[in-house]
Parts: C-alpha cells; sequence; structure tokens
C-alpha cells in the first residue's frame, strides 16, 4: 500500500472512531433552537446563548436563525408533526392557539418548570396568561414589545405639542391625535407621521387592531367579524392620513424608518424594536435630533395598544419526543434566559420576568422607562387559530388594508376583501396538524 | 380462425420481455410520480385535510366552496393574464432571434450564446437580477426609460413586469426550437426559389413559414403549459402582491396548504385548475388541427 493512501486510510478510521466512538464521559446535552429573531435582536439572543454557553458545561445551546414571517411557522409546523423540528424554538405567544392547539407543541409540566426554578408568578400575569390555553402551559414568555408613537423633539418643538421640558403633551383622542399630524406636518414641511405603509405591511392591521380595542369592539365572535361600521370607519380614520398628505403611503418597513431617523418626520407609530437604533444613532452622535417615546395615545375610550411576546416553547416532534433530560436542559437555558433578560430590556422589549422587569434598573433604563406604562394596556391578536404573527388572517389584512392608503381601494373595499378572502378561515374548524 | 393465428407471431413474443424491461422505468416513474399522486389529490380534494392528517370526508363541499370563492377566480385571471403576457412575445421573440442568429452565420455561436445564456440561470438568480433591474430608483430599466416606476409595488404594472422578466428568462429555449426547425429546410428550395427570383419577405412567407409552423405549434402548446404554471417568479419577486394582483393559482394553492393548512381545499384548487388546463390545451390542440386542415 502506498505511503500515501495509507496515510488516508488512518485518517479516515480516526475520523470514523471519533464519530461513532464511545461518548467520552463529559458529554453534553445539546439543544438545537431555532429562532426568529434577526438583526439587533438576533444579536441580543446570540450573546445570551454564548453567555449561557460558558456559564457551564452540561448544556449546550446551538442556535439556527431562520426568516421570520411565514417562511418559519410554515417549517415549524411541519417540521414538528413529522418528528423533524428543533429542541426548542422561539414563538409568539400570539400564535399559541394555533400552534398548541395544532398539536405542534409540547406542554410543558409545572413539575418540570420547577426542577430549574421557575413558577408561573415569576412572569407577569397577562404574559403568563397568554402562555397558557386549555389549562396547560406551552410556552415561557420572554418579552412584550407594544405598539408605541416615537417622535422628533427637535422638529416638535416649534409647534406646541411639547411641554417646558420638552416632552409631548398628552394626546386625548383620535382628532387631537389627527390635529397633532396635521400642526407637525405644516411646521416642519415634513411628513407629520410615518409608518410602514407599502403592500403586504403588517403595521396597518397592528394600528387597526389597536384602535378597534381602543373602542371596546371585538374583531371576531363565534365564527363571524363583530367589529360591523367600526372597522371600515376606523380604517378610514387611517387612510385620512394619508390622503392628506401628513404620511406617505407606499413606504416599506425600512423606508419608512429611516424616513424617522432621517429627520423626515415628526412621528412614527412602530413596534419598540426600533429603540436600540435610535439608542444607538444617539450615541453616536450621527442622529441629529432628539427624540422621546409614549405609549400608543388614548383615541377613543381607552389606551389599549397592540403587542406581542416572544417566548420560548418545545416542538411536539412527533414520533420523537424530547426525553426528561433534553426537556431539562431547554428550561435550564430558558431559565437563564428569563433570569439575565435585562440584556433583552436593551432591545426596546419590555422583559416578561418579574424580576428583572420590576427591578430598579429596568424601572430605570431609557428610553424604555418612557413607555412603561403601555405594558399595563396591551391587548394581543384576538384568539383564534387563524389570528397571531404572520397568521393566515394578518396575511390577508397586511395584503388589502394598505389598498385603502394608496387610494387603490376605498376603505370600505378594502375591509370588503379582507372579509371575503378571510371569511373561509373563521368558519373553518382548527386544523390539527 | 385456429386459435394459433391470434398469438404473437414468434419474434413478437420474443421481442416482449425487452419491450417490457424497456418500457418499465417510463411505466414506474409515471405511476409512483403521476398516476398515483394524482389520484391522491383527488381524493384529498374531497376531504378537508390539514398538512399531514385527513379530518373528514366532505365530498363536493370543496368544489362547492370554490365555486363562489373569488380569490380562486382572480387567481385563475392573473394567472391566464400572465400566460397572455408572456406566450405570443415568447413565441414571436423565439421566432425573430432564431432568424437572427440563422442569418448572421460569422457571429451564429456568440449570438446563439448571448440569446440562450438566462436561460440556463437557476430561478433564484433570475427573480434577484429582475429585481435589481426593475427597482424605482436604482435599477436600469427606470434608468433608461428616465422615470421612477416601482415595477412590481404597482398594482397595473407589476405582474408585466414580471412577464418581462420572464420572456427575458426563457425566450432562449425558443429559439433553439426554431433554430433547429430552420436547420431542418433544405438549402436547395431557397437556391430554386431565388432562381424564380423570389427574395426577402416573399421566401420566408412561402417556405420558412411553412416549414416551420409545426415547430411554431410545438412552441406555442408548450409556451400556453409553461405560462400557465408559472409560480417562482411571482412567489419570490411579488409574494402576489400587491393587493393579490400577482398572485396566480399556484400561489393561491401554496397560500392554502401552507399558510393555511388547508389541504383539502388546495387539493381542490389544485384539481380545478388540471382540468382547466387540460380543457384549453384540447381546445387548443383542436384550432390547430383546425386551420392546418383549412389551409391544406
Amino acid at each position: 500500500m502506498a505511503r500515501r493512501e495509507w496515510k488516508l486510510g488512518a485518517a479516515v478510521a480516526l475520523l470514523v472512531s471519533l464519530a461513532w466512538g464511545p461518548a467520552p464521559a463529559w458529554a453534553q446535552v445539546e439543544v438545537r433552537m431555532w429562532t426568529l429573531l434577526s438583526g439587533g435582536d438576533g444579536a441580543r439572543m446570540r450573546a445570551l446563548v454564548d453567555d449561557f454557553n460558558a456559564s457551564q458545561r452540561e448544556v449546550r445551546v446551538v442556535s439556527t436563525t431562520l426568516k421570520w414571517g411565514e417562511p418559519f411557522y410554515t417549517k415549524l409546523i411541519t417540521s414538528s408533526v413529522v418528528g423533524a423540528g428543533p429542541d426548542v424554538a422561539t414563538v409568539h405567544l400570539s400564535r399559541l392557539v394555533n400552534l398548541a392547539g395544532g398539536g405542534v407543541l409540547r406542554p410543558i409540566s409545572d413539575a418540570e418548570l420547577a426542577a430549574v426554578g421557575l413558577k408561573g408568578s415569576d412572569y407577569l400575569p397577562r404574559q403568563w396568561e397568554k402562555s397558557r390555553w386549555q389549562g396547560k402551559t406551552w410556552a415561557v414568555p420572554l418579552d412584550t414589545h407594544p405598539l408605541v408613537l416615537y417622535y422628533n423633539k427637535t422638529l416638535l418643538r416649534p409647534t406646541g405639542l411639547l411641554d417646558a421640558e420638552g416632552r409631548l403633551k398628552p394626546i386625548e383622542g383620535v382628532d387631537a391625535l389627527t390635529d397633532a399630524f396635521r400642526i407637525a406636518t405644516e411646521a416642519s414641511h415634513r411628513r407629520g407621521l410615518t409608518m410602514e405603509s407599502s403592500q403586504s405591511s403588517f403595521a396597518i392591521w397592528r394600528l387597526w387592531l389597536s384602535m378597534l380595542a381602543q373602542q371596546n369592539v371585538a374583531i371576531v365572535r363565534n365564527g363571524q367579524y363583530s367589529y360591523g361600521a367600526a372597522g371600515e370607519a376606523t380604517l378610514a380614520r387611517i387612510s385620512d392620513w394619508f390622503r392628506k398628505g401628513y404620511a406617505q403611503a407606499g413606504l416599506d418597513y425600512p423606508a419608512s424608518t429611516s424616513q424617522f431617523m432621517g429627520g423626515g418626520a415628526a412621528f412614527m407609530l412602530n413596534g419598540v424594536w426600533e429603540v436600540p437604533e435610535l439608542v444607538r444613532a444617539s450615541k453616536a452622535g450621527t442622529l441629529g435630533f432628539e427624540y422621546g417615546i409614549v405609549p400608543l395615545p388614548t383615541m377613543y375610550a381607552n389606551a389599549s395598544a397592540w403587542a406581542d411576546s416572544h417566548a420560548f416553547a418545545i416542538p411536539a416532534n412527533a414520533g420523537r419526543p424530547p426525553s426528561p433530560q433534553k426537556v431539562n436542559a431547554v428550561l435550564r437555558f430558558v431559565a437563564y434566559v428569563s433570569r439575565h433578560s435585562m440584556g433583552w430590556a436593551e432591545g426596546g422589549h419590555i422583559p416578561a420576568y418579574r424580576a428583572v422587569a420590576e427591578s430598579p434598573e429596568a424601572l430605570a433604563l431609557q428610553p424604555n422607562a418612557q413607555y412603561a406604562a403601555a405594558a399595563h394596556n396591551v391587548v394581543y391578536d384576538p384568539d383564534g387559530w387563524y389570528m397571531g404573527a404572520a397568521g393566515p388572517l394578518e396575511a390577508i389584512a397586511s395584503k388589502f388594508l394598505p389598498a385603502a392608503l394608496y387610494g387603490y381601494m376605498t376603505p370600505a373595499q378594502a375591509i370588503k376583501r379582507f372579509e371575503q378572502e378571510g371569511a373561509r378561515l373563521i368558519r373553518k374548524q382548527p386544523p390539527r396538524y | 380462425m385456429k386459435p394459433s393465428d391470434l398469438a404473437l407471431p414468434a419474434s413478437s413474443r420474443r421481442e416482449g420481455l425487452p419491450a417490457t424491461l424497456l418500457l418499465a422505468p417510463f411505466v414506474i416513474v409515471f405511476l409512483l410520480f403521476f398516476l398515483v399522486p394524482a389520484g391522491v389529490t383527488f381524493w384529498m380534494s374531497l376531504t378537508e385535510s390539514s398538512l399531514t392528517r385527513t379530518n373528514a370526508f366532505v365530498g363536493l363541499a370543496n368544489y362547492h366552496t370554490l365555486l363562489n370563492d373569488p380569490s380562486f377566480w382572480d387567481s385563475v385571471l392573473n394567472t391566464f393574464y400572465f400566460a397572455l403576457l408572456t406566450v405570443i412575445p415568447l413565441t414571436a421573440l423565439g421566432l425573430v432571434m432564431a432568424l437572427l442568429v440563422n442569418r448572421f452565420v460569422k457571429a451564429q455561436a456568440w449570438l446563439q450564446g448571448v440569446f440562450f445564456l438566462p436561460f440556463v440561470l437557476p430561478i433564484s438568480v433570475m427573480t434577484l437580477i429582475a429585481d435589481w433591474m426593475l427597482q424605482p430608483s436604482s435599477g436600469v430599466i427606470n434608468h433608461i426609460l428616465g422615470i421612477h416606476r416601482p415595477w412590481l409595488a404597482d398594482p397595473y404594472w407589476a405582474l408585466p413586469a414580471v412577464a418581462i422578466g420572464t420572456v427575458w428568462w426563457t425566450v432562449g429555449f425558443n429559439m433553439l426550437l426554431f433554430l433547429a426547425g430552420l436547420r431542418n429546410i433544405p438549402a436547395d428550395l431557397y437556391e430554386a426559389a431565388a432562381l424564380d427570383g423570389a427574395r426577402g419577405l416573399t421566401l420566408f412567407r412561402s417556405i420558412t413559414w411553412p416549414a416551420l409552423r409545426p415547430v411554431a405549434t410545438t412552441a406555442l402548446i408548450l409556451q400556453v403549459i409553461a405560462s400557465l404554471k408559472v409560480f417562482g417568479q411571482t412567489y419570490i419577486l411579488t409574494s402576489g402582491g400587491p393587493f393579490n394582483t400577482t398572485r396566480v393559482t399556484l400561489h393561491y394553492m401554496y397560500e392554502t396548504a401552507f399558510t393555511q393548512s388547508d389541504a383539502g381545499y388546495a387539493a381542490a384548487i389544485a384539481m380545478a385548475f388540471v382540468t382547466i388546463v387540460i380543457l384549453l390545451s384540447v381546445l387548443q390542440a383542436g384550432v390547430v388541427r383546425w386551420l392546418a386542415r383549412r389551409d391544406a
């Protein structure tokens, strides 16, 4: 046998023995995680995973980031029902009815939680309640991220909308808010408001849901749309801002945030996840204006604001259920992240773990403290298998509601198309996948 | 008649085994990957099913819903509109390109390469390039036209824009078909015609076109089917938007099956659409045959 071949053979033999050899005594439990977090959230989650892996040697988390939205959930659902899913996944609590009800997730028992030192009362009540369905716990909440109103102090200073300390004076009622957008537009010669408004944007749905909740109107009741005339009237109020030029239609997400970040708009309606970018630009001195953030103004009867929560859940993995050891390893990681979620709060999110959320550091964290009150009035997407982040009904809404801002459809037509296409969904039995 | 007359001649019997062996791969693949799945799809269309399980037999309920589902009919209209926008240009351009390649003998290999090049691109690359070219402010198409149209976000222009991208992508294949046809025309026909004083368009009308007609018919039928099967381009470039103006039937079927996990209804959409395509193909073939008979 030639020398080279002998070497090659030896190398192969070595590799084979490494791959199939007896497991070393210090074997770790490997936890495979799928996450939909990208951008700043993704970097923060990566840091948490690295810290956790460095903090002990028994469990090793390997995280894979997948494309956010419908592809993520389609992949999670299909992989879990054929037993090829990950050991743990980040999900939105708004999708819980769909995922738990469809048999995609594995419930987590109180005993399993207790084994890693967790219990329900460790978490904020609204978030914990949303993690439960039909008497079982299906996920461990990580945060809340509500819709808030960002404002540009530099542009608003001459308008009289700010108080002596430069904070936004309270805005009460939808007319007052519309007036604020008008005044800001006229005074700044820029846009009064910016928000994601292109076709397939989710922002309109979130705002529309918030405004209906503020009128104590439910979207769906007993398999039927139940918002009545308020649905069209509310969408008309939003599209009015665009028709009058206070806001620009057709902006996709990056275009809408850069319009605000570039000083091109006085207000921005968006989730809290843009906070880190503002903090960063502000610190780096590249922002060019002072900013403030307030909870979504009370436009109608109450201060409801749409929100969603990230949470950790364990896929059911049909035919290949996780071992008790694996579940314990997953929950050890989840407990670690909960206890270290102060770093997560710097992403703008409101932590769900009480000890962190109510800590003096969290309460003092800027700019989070300015909108912390929003946590008391959050509304999730209503319960329903078709609801939730990038869920079927939201996907349909995101196709038609923006059409009313473009002027491509009237609000009445947009609502009608939304209803027509969603009708089959809300009548249908929840699917078991 | 003696029974032995009915038996196959000895030579046929000897060829029976090789024939079976040679046919078997195709028959097995056809059964496994076409006939069985088609049967399963038809069964599924009669049920209420999610992605992996069948919940109930519902008979023709899915088809009943389908008839009254404006989203389905919109998607069918979009698909036909896309076919309308692509079939004629693809066939005509393919012919023109083939004539050009055939004419400029010296640059033949080079021209053929240039025209065929886009066809070898995978769809992900094609859509990336098309997306860049169609960008509102930085795209080369707007630059040439001197405008700022957001092609893919414009409800009226999105589908034509996807169609333009598709024509650029696939026209090379039709060119090859026509080129093969052109090369089959005997050169002495042209020589004889030239001796009779025919040139230019007359040559094309009386020799080239009649000889190419069978090729054109094939290209047209293949093209109609290919265009009706459109999914990838619109899915990646526009995800069916804006406002569903580019959502074709296969995309609606995909959404129904995977986003809404309603596999039963998706199967009904598939069956209905296949029926429409088959009817259309039969009709098209009939028209073509009738035209040929009339001219004969």
